[in-house]
């Protein structure tokens, strides 16, 4: 405290309001631990941890760097990482930009995991991403080749065992001891050709050769080790004729000859088809860029067997999300129901809560700590939970709500019954969000307000309409309008209690009577049609733009609000 | 991508860290006197940085990454238990490091899609034949060389993972539906569909099942419902004359397709079967022998035997002259085009997998008939293997092409509207029209 005394300096966010005098005490303490911190801070110590996490954020920084070139990512990633590993260490190595200093952390997690994937699904909109169109370019010609491997149909088959020079496991040459058993005819194989058996002297021990020309039989740890130097290795059948083709290995304990018969031209920027027998080429598949395929110019259609690459196609997935008679077709009738999912589900929780709210706001009420540990209950529970077992209630032959009522209602069948039940269920997920929210806020309405009332004679009606929600709203308005929001893309109470059902009857693309915006795009990303990403940020980014548009709306109606109050 | 993620989070984790070593150095304060500011609130931060790395992989199944070994195996949880012990073997033999990761069957396509090409899927995993349209269009799977054990694998397996002339996969098992009675309320297996229709709902009128015949209809199941398409007649693709579909021939509003959905419409009316079973429904129903009939296939058997029901597997008697034929699938190991090393995948396919031990394991952790002869033998005298097998021999492999992606979903949708009792003719004539749409986009 004595310390506190002293009279520190305002910090940079520059002196605070003043708060009323029970935070004084707080404030003091504050300045009360600042002395050890500060201390801990200049202490030698101090500076070796500061020192220590920023070598460690440069060593994380840099494997980081390594990897995405081992990975083979455009040069522009590692770089900018760089320059922003760079930047940081700027920030915190020197003194001052103190601002700076806190700041960073929060700005980095804002271009993570917000402005990163906006930009990443902007970028997506405008691109042929889909399964079919799933890799790069240089993927895509790699893939190409790779399976186009062919074995000429009377080429031998080896059983082999792979070889070292014993006096350098780690670079010295390898081989391989091939049987051919349909022949009965042994080799020994190197990159220079096959040498028989019988001009190589192999000692063998227990029936198994392990030794010939100073390669020995290679345990398989030691092969592990080489296992990409045994990936490539080549031997050629008859090394002064190239077309009888190379020996390659199929497992560590296979080989037989195989080749591509595809090759990338670059000058031509195309796929070449091989013959193998005559070498000679026998079509050739240019590339479309536009497309992300190899084409044959024969039909005009991608060729068979090659993948696809991820390439820009500009407003393509614009055009046919606003054209497409499949997309358009129900997305009048989704968006509509959207907005009545998302508005039902708002007012009612907020009724429901506030009822309750009010209710054991009340002091006549036994308990109330209890019941209201109760209420959150299903906040507390996980929704996938939940939803499940709720799906199973509904059930109309086999489920608990149809034992106890009346009748066989349709809970989760009949079109309408499954939207009320959607936002019956969605209600119950949602009211005690609102309860703890809205019982927060009525503590905040100070008593004499409504003792006032009473005194002009006001009822219970009356003082719910004039003092209770307009000064609720104020503090409620901003929740009220997240909420609405989080529900327009409630994809877990649709996905998981209905999953879009029933079925819209005659619709142009699959889609049901629940479905609302988010989980018709998942339809289409994942879906019928199988992954179409592109197509589906389109769709994501018009509710995203819906979303805001409501909500530049709502907040330009909430201020006012506000404004009254102060 | 999530690993990336990570790293990002524990970069910006050990920034608030500096952050907060640095704050109190901070010159313009210290200059004057010795207590700036920034208390509390940075240890916060600091606090947060284990959290952030150690996000349990149950809560958030994005997380699955690939695991760091020489080899990665995704497999779903029946059959990871049993891959271990030769993965491990493998491992200690061969002097690598061998993981198999849990990724839920039905997740295990897409995330295969989205993570190889970056480098962060597996090299082998577990997967069904008729994912392969879908794999190969993606540029994610690669073909091996199973020549050299061809041979001993049933043939029809061998078909299966069969695309566009290449082999894509090792299979081990085959899969198909049959029809499951309930030996103690049906001692004797019916000769005719009519006959099952008799005396289930006899069962059914004297009190004794609550339902005569259980599949899973809620939601609707294509697939189990194949049976009665091809009964009468109906088809999904046509067949060229080798066996390969013809994504141009679409049969779902076929003449055939729509008795199908005719009869099963009148069944649900009948009361023989009902729309609101849901797969865990029908085990408990079967299970609790409040049903005399399942329709299902081998992966329910474990939870009926739990259950402690007396039963058998019948092949599918014939309906009013047709011979229902269910649609049969083959589970495999495949290749990631994108696998650390090609070698190592095979090898342990080849010289671990394609063993009758192995098959044999495979088979006791999830009974489906194992696809290697020799295997199949050991275990084809068991009733229900038995069973599975002749409900089988007539039946179609499931079409691998992708456009069957485009076909489930309205498929489905057709089936629910049909069971709430919209005429099968137009919605099916529905279904089939959104799906030549979306082939044809």
């Amino acid at each position: 405290m004595s310390q506190a005394a002293g009279g520190s300096g305002p910090g940079p966010s520059g002196p605070g309001p003043l708060g009323p005098p029970s935070q004084e005490s707080l404030g003091a303490r504050f300045q009360a631990q600042r002395g050890w911190w500060s201390r801990f801070g200049d202490s030698a110590l101090g500076v070796v941890v500061k020192l220590a996490a920023l070598a460690a954020f440069i060593a994380l920084a840099l494997a980081m760097i390594v990897r995405m070139v081992s990975l083979g990512a455009p040069m522009w990633a590692p770089a900018l990482t760089g320059l922003a590993t760079l930047g940081i260490v700027w920030v915190y190595l020197g003194r001052g930009k103190l601002p700076l200093k806190y700041l960073v952390p929060g700005l980095a997690f804002l271009v993570l995991f917000q402005l990163f994937p906006f930009g990443y699904t902007i970028y997506i909109a405008f691109t042929n991403y889909s399964i079919a169109n799933n890799l790069s370019y240089e993927q895509s010609i790699e893939r190409g080749i790779a399976e186009s491997m062919q074995t000429p149909e009377d080429a031998p088959e080896f059983s082999v065992t792979p070889m070292i020079e014993p006096d350098d496991l780690e670079q010295g040459e390898i081989a391989l001891w091939m049987v051919d058993e349909e022949d009965d005819e042994e080799f020994l194989g190197t990159a220079d050709g096959l040498q028989p058996a019988e001009e190589v002297d192999p000692v063998v021990e227990d029936g198994e050769v392990v030794e010939a020309e100073g390669f020995e039989r290679a345990s398989l740890g030691d092969a592990q080790d080489r296992l990409e130097d045994f990936e490539e290795l080549r031997i050629p059948l008859d090394p002064d004729d190239e077309e009888t083709g190379e020996v390659r290995l199929v497992t560590l304990s296979r080989a037989s000859v195989s080749e591509p018969t595809r090759q990338f031209d670059e000058e031509r920027d195309a796929l070449v088809q091989i013959d193998l027998d005559t070498g000679e080429e026998e079509a050739v598949y240019p590339a479309d860029h536009d497309r992300g395929f190899f084409i044959d110019p024969d039909t005009g259609q991608r060729i068979a067997g090659v993948p696809g690459w991820r390439t820009w196609i500009g407003a393509d997935n614009w055009v046919r999300a606003f054209t497409s008679e499949t997309i358009r077709g129900p997305f009048l009738q989704v968006l509509v129901w959207t907005y009545i999912f998302a508005g039902a589900s708002t007012l009612l929780t907020f009724a429901l809560g506030l009822g309750l709210a009010i209710t054991f706001n009340e002091s006549r009420i036994k308990g109330r700590k209890l019941w209201r540990a109760l209420l959150i209950i299903p906040y507390a529970l996980p929704t996938f939970l939940t939803a499940l077992i709720w799906r199973g209630m509904m059930n109309r032959s086999f489920g608990v709500l149809n034992d106890i009522l009346p009748g066989q209602i349709p809970w989760l069948v009949d079109p309408t019954w499954a939207q009320f039940s959607v936002i019956l269920v969605n209600l119950w997920f949602g009211f005690p969000y609102m309860f703890l929210i809205t019982f927060g806020a009525l503590q905040s309405i100070p008593a004499d307000l409504y003792e006032a009332a009473k005194v002009d004679g006001a009822g219970p009606v009356g003082r719910l309409r004039r003092i209770t929600l307009p000064l609720l709203l104020v503090t409620t308005a901003p929740v009220l309008l997240a909420t609405f929001a989080f529900n327009f893309n409630n994809f877990n109470a649709i996905f998981l209690v209905t999953g879009g059902n029933p079925p819209i009857s005659g619709a142009a693309t699959p889609v049901g009577h629940t479905d609302i915006l988010i989980s018709y795009t998942y339809r289409i990303a994942f879906g019928a049609g199988g992954g179409d990403y592109g197509l589906a940020s389109v769709v994501a980014l018009v509710t995203f733009a819906m979303v805001a548009i409501i909500s530049v709306f709502a907040f330009r109606y909430i201020r006012p609000l506000e404004e009254v109050y102060q | 991508m999530s690993a990336v993620l990570r790293a990002f989070a524990l970069l910006v984790a050990l920034l608030l860290l500096v952050a907060a070593c640095e704050a109190e150095e901070d010159p313009d304060e210290v200059a004057e006197e010795p207590e700036p500011e920034e208390p509390e609130e940075e240890e916060e931060p600091e606090e947060e940085e284990p959290e952030e790395e150690e996000e349990p992989d149950e809560e958030e199944p994005e997380e699955i990454v690939r695991e760091e070994a020489d080899l990665v195996i995704w497999a779903d949880d029946t059959r990871t238990p049993a891959l271990e012990p030769f993965a491990e073997d493998f491992g200690d033999e061969e002097g690598v490091e061998v993981a198999v990761q849990e990724v839920p069957f039905d997740e295990i396509d897409e995330r295969v899609i989205d993570s190889a090409p970056a480098g962060e899927g597996p090299d082998i995993f577990i997967g069904a034949h008729d994912w392969l349209g879908r794999l190969v269009d993606a540029g994610v799977v690669t073909s091996i060389d199973v020549s050299g054990i061809e041979d001993e694998l049933v043939d029809v397996s061998v078909e299966a993972f069969t695309f566009d002339g290449a082999q894509y996969g090792l299979p081990y098992a085959t899969e198909n539906t049959g029809l499951i009675r309930n030996t103690e309320l049906v001692p004797d297996a019916p000769e005719t569909w009519d006959e099952v229709v008799e005396v289930g709902t006899q069962l059914q009128d004297d009190g004794e099942v609550e339902l005569p015949l259980v599949l899973p209809t809620e939601p609707a199941d294509p697939y189990h419902n194949y049976p009665f398409v091809t009964a009468y007649d109906g088809y999904v693709f046509g067949q060229e004359e080798d066996g390969t579909y013809d994504p141009t021939d679409l049969g779902i509003d076929s003449e055939g397709t729509i008795a199908a959905g005719e009869a099963m419409q009148g069944w649900i009316e009948d009361d023989f079967i009902s729309a609101d079973v849901s797969y865990d429904l029908m085990i408990d129903q079967f299970s609790s022998a409040d049903a005399a009939f399942a329709l299902t296939g081998p992966w329910a058997l474990p939870d009926f035997d739990d259950a402690d029901v007396e039963y058998e597997v019948d092949p599918f008697p014939e309906i009013e002259g047709g011979t229902p034929q269910p649609f049969v699938g083959v589970q495999g190991f495949m290749v990631s085009a994108f696998a650390e090393s090609e070698l190592l995948a095979e090898t342990f396919l080849v010289d671990y997998m394609a063993t009758q031990e192995a098959q044999l394991e495979m088979f006791d952790a999830d009974p489906r008939p194992p696809a290697m002869e020799s295997a199949f033998e050991e275990v084809a005298d068991d009733p229900n293997i038995e069973g599975f097998g002749e409900a089988g021999i007539e039946g179609q492999p499931m079409p691998a092409i992708p456009e069957m992606d485009s076909v489930w979903e309205a498929w489905t949708d057709g089936y629910e509207l049909i069971y709430e009792g919209e005429d099968p003719e137009e919605a099916f004539g529905t279904a089939a029209e959104q799906i030549r749409e979306l082939i044809g986009e």
